[in-house]
């Protein structure tokens, strides 16, 4: 007879709303140093737009690359650098005490008090820093052409002083509010702050590089002069989305590269069965042995990279390669030719190295399934007459059945997303036009033009597509679910 | 009487397509996985064989006057070794810390009296099913200040959703008695990771590692996006990719243009060897870890394709 813990209830008191309000604040003014618009160290219009304090103060060689030609040119002493940068450095000390003061925050009330110091420490640094950042302002305007400088006070400087301001009078309210502590009493904090504490820098990680990105699609609403590094200019609401949709040669673009992305899904997933056929006839090999070897060496291809598949189609198919040889040697041709320059049947292609590279990877997962489909079944078949085939199609196929269908959907969310890899390595100039799937394309539009890229145009196809991605996936989902009573995700 | 002339004739008739099935069967199998295998294995070939007959195009099944000439020369090639050092370093750091923060968050996910554990759980797990796009990623790293910067490599692949899933999967098959008796005893969270979680979850950690590192070995498109202009932090397959081009790019030159200017030529087929060699160099680590991911990639696999 084992106790129950009773249901506790998470009913908020009202006693502790103020230290629940801190730590929101605290919260607030940490994420503040990842918000380029609030950047207090941007202190000159060179510095770019999207340039985060986080970003300053962690490498002094953001702020110099952009003062490179102002420096050549005598316009600004090393010094204004100097300081700014120390600025942001301070300002990011402080930042990072506001985060550990959060964390004590969580603690029982000696790790309060200490949460409260720290908070304290934070204030009196960001004051420091941003008044650091202040001279700074004022080395800019003093610098013997600060016409060129573009000097600005930026917004943020006067937020920041203002934050750093209200956590040091918030602080000492709570102090005021707080008991005092006993001598005797220790740091403590629950198991589940406890947890949550060491799991935060993950979540940190998970939103930096998972959530964050998506902030980066108010660049498909913006306008972006090349040249400059990706400073906005402007914000030009759907300017690009009618682009997308109104300009013809655009719109051309868009429905040849369609037409590849979903010809290539396409024969993909009209072929999804082939890895099912693959595990059911490998596993009615005699051979133990010869099944493993076969097993293993078929999955090769899947672990090598695409790039090293271009390497051994590059041996293969190109002037020199062994297709040449075969062909010459038949006399089907008189001079050998670069296979891989041949632009035709593109799609075919495609597919077939897609198979070459994952067909034995993918019947992995249905050999799996078939060691598990009970061997009664089998043997019931016998008993009443099946023979091998019919015990494939009647027994067989329905046990890999509910895994092919996953795989399928799955398949289908995905049918916008052929991969980037494979199609950037095996374009070339004369199979572009049948080559370019939406991956590709993104990449070409946005990134592979050296700087010059259109930002916000690649950016909006990007996120045209995810959004019908997640959609499909949804869809998927709601049908599986809809169909066998089971969700795939 | 009658009965036993049936079963034999069923015996016999069955036997004979048998026969004809596992031939036929048989011989599919073999001629794949000759597909799979013979492109490496001519690759190799063509690596140790005479340079000028492999020029030629005329070392097809079996290496002819065979030399290492073309791999010593590759160690003379300051900025391939210095890719190779990337490469490896990526791997093996970038592996490690994937590794370790997999199995952290796996523990730390399963513990129920975690604030908001549910929560937390599907706030990484999500993250598999949507992306902001490559463009909008590319400029969040370049905010973040890790473009043309190592760690770039290493830091957005720590955390691993479907990793972390496998290792949670894991830990929740284990006993659970072990853990409690250590809390009993008075471990904390960190002690009962390092002593007892770490030591059991070594098969699916090892799954994990070798997954992860073949991905960090084999991945160049980060490279080519993220480290535009430090040419000292492209990886090898990068480099690989680069002379692949070259090497297709002078070979049509000299096919489209028709005039062949001899160093051209020269630096066409010195591109081929080079390429070919590279590639080989690229793929031996594989095939070294291959043998290991063998024996664990069925269990991985299972364990995570059951849900997503």
């Amino acid at each position: 007879m084992s106790y129950t813990v009773p249901e506790k209830k998470n009913k908020i008191k009202a006693s502790d709303m103020p230290m629940i309000l801190f730590r929101v604040f605290l919260v607030m003014v940490f994420l503040s140093a990842f918000i380029a618009e609030l950047n207090p160290a941007r202190l000159s219009g060179l510095i770019n737009r999207n340039v985060t304090l986080f970003t300053c103060a962690t490498s002094y060689s953001t702020i110099g690359r952009w003062f490179v030609r102002s420096l050549n040119q005598g316009w600004i002493e090393q010094p204004p650098l100097t300081v700014t940068y120390i600025g942001a450095l301070i300002c990011a000390l402080a930042i990072a005490l506001v985060a550990a003061a959060f964390c004590l925050s969580l603690g029982n009330n000696k790790m309060r008090r200490l949460s409260i110091t720290f908070s304290w420490g934070a204030a009196i640094l960001g004051a420091i820093g941003t008044i650091v950042l202040l001279y700074a302002y004022t080395l800019f305007t003093d610098s013997p052409s600060p016409g060129r400088l573009e000097p600005i006070l930026p917004m943020g400087i006067w937020v920041y002083l203002a934050m750093f301001v209200v956590l040091a009078v918030y602080a000492l309210l709570l102090y005021l509010k707080l008991i005092k502590t006993e001598a005797e009493e220790q740091y403590e904090l629950e198991p589940k702050y406890r947890l949550f504490l060491m799991i935060l820098p993950f979540l940190a990680l998970v939103l930096l590089f998972a959530y964050l990105p998506l902030v980066g699609w108010r660049y498909a609403f913006f306008d972006y002069t090349p040249g400059i590094p990706l400073a906005m200019d402007d914000f030009v609401g759907l300017q690009w989305f009618r682009f997308l949709f109104n300009n013809p040669a655009q719109r051309a673009q868009i429905v040849r590269v369609m037409r590849n992305t979903l010809a290539l899904s396409g024969i993909g997933l009209a072929t999804s069965w082939l890895p099912m056929l693959f595990a059911i006839f490998l596993s009615e090999l005699r051979s133990v042995k010869f099944k493993r070897t076969v097993q293993t060496l078929t999955t090769i291809p899947n672990y090598i990279s695409w790039v090293l598949v271009y390497g051994i189609a590059f041996a293969i198919f190109s002037t020199e390669g062994f297709v040449n040889w075969v062909l010459l040697n038949l006399g089907l041709i008189e001079r050998g030719t670069n296979h891989l320059m041949d632009g035709s049947h593109m799609w075919i292609k495609m597919w077939a190295w897609g198979t070459w590279k994952g067909l034995g990877w993918g019947a992995i997962i249905y050999i799996a399934s078939i060691l598990s489909i009970d061997p009664q079944l089998y043997e019931a078949a016998m008993v009443d007459g099946a023979g091998r085939f019919k015990r494939m199609w009647h027994v067989t196929i329905p046990g890999l059945l509910p895994t092919f269908f996953v795989l399928l959907l799955l398949g289908i969310s995905n049918v916008l997303s052929n991969g980037l890899d494979q199609y950037l390595v095996f374009e070339n100039h004369a199979n572009r036009t049948t080559i370019e799937v939406l991956d590709l394309y993104i990449f070409n539009l946005g990134l592979a033009s050296g700087g010059s890229g259109n930002i916000p145009l690649s950016t909006l196809i990007g996120m045209l597509k995810s959004v019908i991605s997640v959609t499909l996936l949804f869809g998927a989902n709601r049908l599986s679910k809809f169909v066998r009573g089971e969700t795939i995700i | 009487m009658t009965r036993k002339t049936v079963h034999k004739a069923y015996f016999i008739k069955r036997s004979f397509g048998d026969w004809v099935f596992t031939l036929l069967n048989g011989a599919f199998f073999t001629l794949f996985t000759l597909l799979c295998t013979f492109p490496i294995y001519y690759l190799f070939i063509n690596t140790i064989s005479d340079n000028r007959l492999v020029q030629a195009g005329l070392i097809n099944f079996f290496p002819v006057g065979i030399h290492f000439e073309n791999y010593i020369s590759l160690l003379g090639v300051s900025e391939l070794i210095n890719a190779a050092g990337i490469s490896v370093a990526r791997t093996v750091i970038g592996t490690l810390l994937m590794v370790l923060a997999s199995a952290f968050v796996g523990y730390l996910v399963t513990q129920q009296k975690m604030l908001g554990r549910k929560v937390i759980y599907r706030f990484i797990i999500i993250t598999m099913y949507f992306n902001a796009g490559l463009i909008p990623w590319f400029l969040n790293i370049m905010m973040l200040g890790l473009t043309n910067n190592f760690l770039g490599y290493i830091i957005p692949a720590i955390v691993a959703p479907f990793n972390i899933i496998l290792v949670k999967t894991y830990i929740e098959s284990l006993p659970k008695e072990l853990e409690e008796s250590a809390f009993i005893d008075g471990a904390g969270y960190f002690t009962v990771f390092r002593s007892i979680i770490l030591p059991l979850c070594k098969p699916i950690l090892a799954t994990i590692a070798v997954f992860g590192a073949v991905g960090h070995w084999n991945s160049f498109v980060d490279s080519i996006i993220l480290m535009g202009a430090e040419p000292r932090l492209y990886t090898l397959q990068h480099r690989l990719f680069m002379y692949l081009n070259m090497a297709t790019n002078l070979g049509n030159l000299m096919e489209t243009t028709g005039a062949i200017r001899e160093q051209d030529l020269a630096a066409a087929l010195n591109g081929r060897i080079i390429s070919l060699t590279v590639s080989m160099v690229s793929i031996v680590p594989i095939l070294m870890v291959y043998p290991f991911m063998q024996r664990f990639f069925q269990k991985g696999l299972m364990l995570g394709a059951v849900k997503g």
